[in-house]
């Protein structure tokens, strides 16, 4: 009995010695094999993987929801050169799917730079291309499993996203591009880059699965939503394209704002360009204040700022709208004869007769009476020679000489008064007139609706900038201007609507002398008169059909106003009246 | 036999050198044994916690891939309904650009006009996270407090 036991026991012990054995055995082995010092390698380096993460950049949209910039996905197509078995297999179908060298891909893999053991051979490849080659990459791997030659082991892909614009050259004054950097140029782009941006960030991320929670999260850009309403803006493109043939302009603008929120509806400017080709940028641009005219391109904008003398005239209590004058077609101011546009005396008119018949005379009348200080002040509350602060990349500030400055002489107070002698942007002139069809206030512009961060959306808000002229003022103004364009029989009158403007026609200064033969047309209106829902400015610049405002600009804005009210939904005057009646 | 013999015998047997060797050898196993079972469900929880990882490492990757998918198919379906595109499929049809006089507006009672459409984020999928048992993630003592309290509340 005893020796049955001891037998046993000797037995069992056996068998466990015999485990214990070989488990020491298969741990000498394993720290012994010739695969140990990758292991260490693995464990020591594994655990976190340097990758490049590629978060989206925010997307852009319309007011209506329309995409205007988005991202679409490409290839990064490199080769892992540890991996890498048949190099000519992989020089061959890279080269005769993506049209690259064959000897060049085969050089780069043959003669990578010293360390480096993943060599990029194309970037930003066709999404559509990229999956071809990942197709074949699988198909040839199943036929060297069946006894096939040469596959393409090493070959790596890469999804990341590029800037993508669906609209093509649609908007690209005010929108801008993204170059391969992902750095953001000109307009919306550039003024948010930091916003949209979801740049190249390279991080170590964990491989070990029970790391998981600790996987770094790369927020997505911010998405922006523009005020800008898409059809509008294509009909104002479409309507400047056909004005410049119609008018043989050299170039040109139409900026559609909400006078009473500052919205931009539409930035309409020439040249345009297909945003998906931002390197053709310079063949098409010879400055950067070409890309967009009506923020970057100050310029005299001729009798359109009239409407700032004269409401300075009727905020100052030196005139009201029946205030006569006797117009003898011209006045000395600082020593220069200033003349009306036709060189004619008009008599006695109003100060209504004065912006219908855009006459110079008048408008050095009320500046001077004014005087330098008083005028020079309104101009500067009106925001000439200040940034209105839109949020656009390369606004210019324009240009309002006053005295004391070195250039400025005695009668650019004359000429001043009627837009000689001043540099404004476009876009400066409509914040400043939107006092006035804003009952006394300025708004600031503004193109950014609203922007969507982390699943919360914030919007925008009015910014009243300035109050410089009364509210009486400012309705009285909208009158006497509706007045004009009415008795003028202007051709900038829309059917049904009751509108309010002014036109310009401003000389340019060639070699320091005013050429007569060029000029720049200009309109700028707003309505429905009693209650603004649209402010218009249109430019054409040297119109070679004729150089007047009223017979180029004026027309142009009775189009764009017509495709405004439909797409805006505005009714005509007596609808909208008995909506309020109701 | 007497009862003294009986107890000899009794004593004898305790002390048998055989004997103890098989307590010392049955403790020996029931702490292998245990050892094992401790082991096999370390094993156990941390391969499941170890595949839940490895799941949300493939959904963390698949949900960047939708994403740039989705993106991807957000912009060719701009690109296929632009400004361009539609109008000329608008004229393609027989349409053309109505003009102001041709408009009727209709008066509604209490009829609002709309404001710009605002686009609704889209909510992010949640990972699949959180169909993990909290025993991938809950610790013996976790687990008796969150027991303790339940029943407490249940009270």
């Amino acid at each position: 009995m005893r020796q049955q036991y001891a037998l046993r026991t000797q037995l069992v012990m056996a068998v466990m010695g015999f485990v214990a054995f070989a488990i020491i055995f298969q741990i000498v082995r394993l720290q012994n094999s010739y695969v140990t010092p990758q292991i260490k390698a693995n464990e020591l380096n594994g655990r976190t993987e340097l990758q490049t993460i590629f978060p989206d950049r925010g997307e852009i949209y319309d007011r209506k929801g329309h995409l205007l910039a988005g991202n679409k996905t490409v290839f990064e197509i490199g080769v892992d050169l540890t991996s890498v078995k048949y190099p000519e297999t992989i020089a061959s179908a890279v080269s005769s799917e993506l049209g690259i060298d064959y000897s060049k891909i085969l050089s780069d893999i043959h003669n990578p730079a010293e360390g480096v053991s993943y060599v990029v051979i194309a970037d930003f490849v066709d999404l559509h291309k990229g999956e071809r080659l990942k197709e074949l990459k699988e198909k040839m791997k199943l036929d060297a499993k069946n006894g096939g030659i040469g596959d393409l082991t090493g070959l790596d892909f890469k999804a990341h996203p590029q800037r993508s614009y669906p609209e093509n050259s649609l908007a690209s004054n005010l929108i801008g591009f993204v170059n391969r950097e992902g750095r953001g140029y000109f307009g919306i782009e550039e003024k948010y880059n930091d916003l949209l941006a979801g740049n190249p960030v390279k991080v170590l991320v964990p491989i070990d699965p029970n790391k998981a929670a600790e996987i770094t999260h790369v927020p997505n850009g911010t998405t922006l939503i523009l005020t800008i309403n898409r059809d509008l803006q294509a009909a104002a493109e479409q309507i400047l394209d056909d004005a410049l043939k119609t008018y043989g302009a050299k170039g040109g603008t139409i900026v559609i704002m909400d006078p009473q929120t500052g919205e931009l509806l539409t930035i309409a400017s020439t040249p345009r360009m297909d945003l998906n080709q931002f390197w053709e940028y310079g063949t098409i641009y010879n400055n950067a204040s070409d890309f967009n005219l009506a923020i970057s391109t100050p310029y005299e904008p001729g009798s359109v700022l009239k409407i700032l003398t004269m409401a300075a005239a009727l905020d100052s209590g030196i005139v009201t709208p029946g205030t006569t004058y006797l117009d003898t077609g011209s006045i000395l101011v600082g020593g220069a004869w200033i003349h009306n546009w036709d060189g004619k005396a008009w008599g006695v008119q109003d100060m209504t007769g004065c912006l219908q018949h855009s006459l110079n005379v008048c408008m050095a009348t009320l500046s001077t009476q004014m005087e330098a200080t008083r005028f020079y002040s309104y101009m500067s509350n009106f925001g000439l020679g200040h940034l209105t602060g839109v949020d656009l990349s390369g606004e210019a500030a324009g240009r309002l000489k006053t005295p004391g400055d070195s250039d400025w002489y005695p009668v650019d107070l004359g000429t001043n008064a009627f837009g000689q002698g001043v540099a404004v942007t476009p876009l400066q002139i409509m914040t400043a007139v939107s006092s006035v069809a804003n009952h006394g206030r300025s708004v600031m512009p503004r193109t950014l609706y609203a922007m969507v961060r982390n699943e919360r959306q914030y919007n925008t808000t009015t910014q009243i900038v300035g109050s410089p002229i009364t509210e009486a003022t400012a309705d009285t103004l909208s009158e006497m201007l509706a007045n004009s364009l009415e008795f003028e029989g202007s051709a900038a009158l829309v059917p049904g609507y009751r509108l309010a403007g002014k036109t310009g026609t401003a000389e340019i200064p060639v070699n320091g002398f005013y050429d007569s033969t060029k000029t720049n047309a200009s309109f700028l209106g707003w309505g429905p008169v009693d209650d603004p829902k649209f402010m218009i400015y249109v430019w054409l610049k040297e119109p070679s059909s004729s150089i007047w405002g009223s017979e180029t600009a004026a027309p142009v804005f009775a189009q764009i106003a017509e495709k405004t009210v439909i797409l805006l939904d505005i009714p005509p005057d007596n609808i909208r009246n008995q909506l309020v009646q109701k | 036999m007497n009862i003294q013999n009986v107890n000899h015998l009794v004593q004898a047997y305790k002390v048998a050198p055989w004997r103890v060797q098989r307590q010392w050898i049955v403790n020996l196993l029931l702490a292998v044994l245990a050892t094992a079972m401790v082991a096999t469900l370390y094993l156990d929880v941390t391969s499941k916690a170890a595949l839940a990882g490895r799941e949300i490492q493939n959904l963390t990757a698949f949900i960047t891939e939708s994403q740039q998918r989705s993106g991807d198919l957000q912009t060719q379906l701009a690109s296929l309904t632009s400004a361009s595109v539609m109008e000329q499929r608008a004229l393609d049809l027989g349409f053309r650009p109505v003009k102001s006089d041709e408009v009727e507006y209709l008066i509604v009672p209490g009829y609002v006009a709309p404001e710009p459409d605002i686009l609704s984020s889209t909510s992010i999928p949640q990972l699949s996270a959180l169909s993990i048992p909290p025993e991938y993630n809950e610790s013996l003592f976790d687990w008796m407090d969150e027991k303790i309290v339940s029943s407490s509340r249940g009270r």
